[in-house]
């Protein structure tokens, strides 16, 4: 019986450790091109725990700020940036260097 | 103010005019033209405007259009292309020059109002120009392709010039 704790114990963790790469494996990267002064898409729907990147294809920087929640600072031409949503909701957000490029996170359960 | 938007336009509107027959060399001198002239006019608002909204988006004018700038320096160059002084592109560094010299002799609230004004008559005439001249007239594809891209810089830039314009006192 003693023998068989510590494997019994392995294979609580290592199911605990699946899980967690399962959850892992089913978060979602969404991308929002940065092109012309402006978000596209400008409105996003994803789900708790997925990743949104940002790629800026414009010849000078931009920024993706949503105060309080993330800033990216600068991104250079051709960088990118990433995030990854923890909350549910809708998030506004803004580039802080154009205050006219305005778009939103719609973020689900 | 009022006047050196007036002649801006004057100057674009006639400009425009002249643009029928515009090759890929002669247009790449205007593109160049039409950022430098606004990239000077931003490098003196970001010391000389009061208001910090201003000063914040004369700098961002001098960080775009320079990125715009390199993009198309690179382009022309990878093409092969030596950009071709022209009416046009003569006309845009003239009024240019116009304007920071009648910049240079304003202040504080005044200052602001005269930058801003001859930024959202300049980028609406620029708009005009791509539609009208340039995208028509490009040949090669890669330079209409370039210039299809800047454009929605150009309409941002005006309408940011136009929120800050609305803050402004007449």
């Amino acid at each position: 019986m003693m023998a068989r704790a510590p494997a019994i114990l392995s294979c609580v963790l290592i199911a605990g450790l699946l899980t967690r790469a399962d959850a892992a494996n089913q978060a979602v990267t969404h991308v929002i091109v940065i092109e012309g002064v402006k978000f596209t898409p400008e409105v996003l729907t994803l789900k708790r725990g997925d990743w949104v990147q940002w790629i800026n294809k414009d010849p000078f920087p931009h920024t993706a700020t949503a105060k309080g929640v993330f800033d990216s600072h600068s991104i250079a031409s051709g960088g990118t940036w990433k995030y990854r949503v923890r909350s549910v909701g809708d998030i506004d957000y803004v580039c802080t260097f154009h205050p006219n490029m305005v778009a939103k996170l719609h973020i689900e359960q | 103010m009022k006047a050196a938007a007036a002649l801006i336009v004057s100057l674009l509107g006639t400009s425009a005019a002249m643009t029928a027959d515009l090759n890929d060399a002669q247009i790449a001198a205007i593109v160049v033209a039409a950022d430098q002239v606004d990239i000077d006019a931003g490098k003196l608002a970001e010391h000389r405007a009061h208001r910090a909204t201003v000063k914040s988006f004369a700098k961002q004018m001098v960080v775009d259009h320079g990125g715009v700038n390199k993009q198309a320096v690179a382009l022309v160059t990878k093409l092969k292309v030596t950009p071709q002084d022209n009416p046009t592109s003569q006309t845009l560094t003239a009024g240019g020059a116009d304007n920071i010299k009648n910049l240079k002799t304003l202040h504080g609230a005044a200052f602001d109002k005269a930058y801003v004004d001859h930024e959202v008559a300049y980028h609406q005439q620029a708009i005009d120009l791509i539609d009208a001249s340039l995208i028509p007239s490009a040949q090669n594809a890669e330079l209409k392709a370039l210039l299809v891209a800047v454009r929605p810089a150009f309409v941002g830039h005006l309408q940011h010039a136009q929120q800050i314009q609305a803050t402004l006192k007449p």
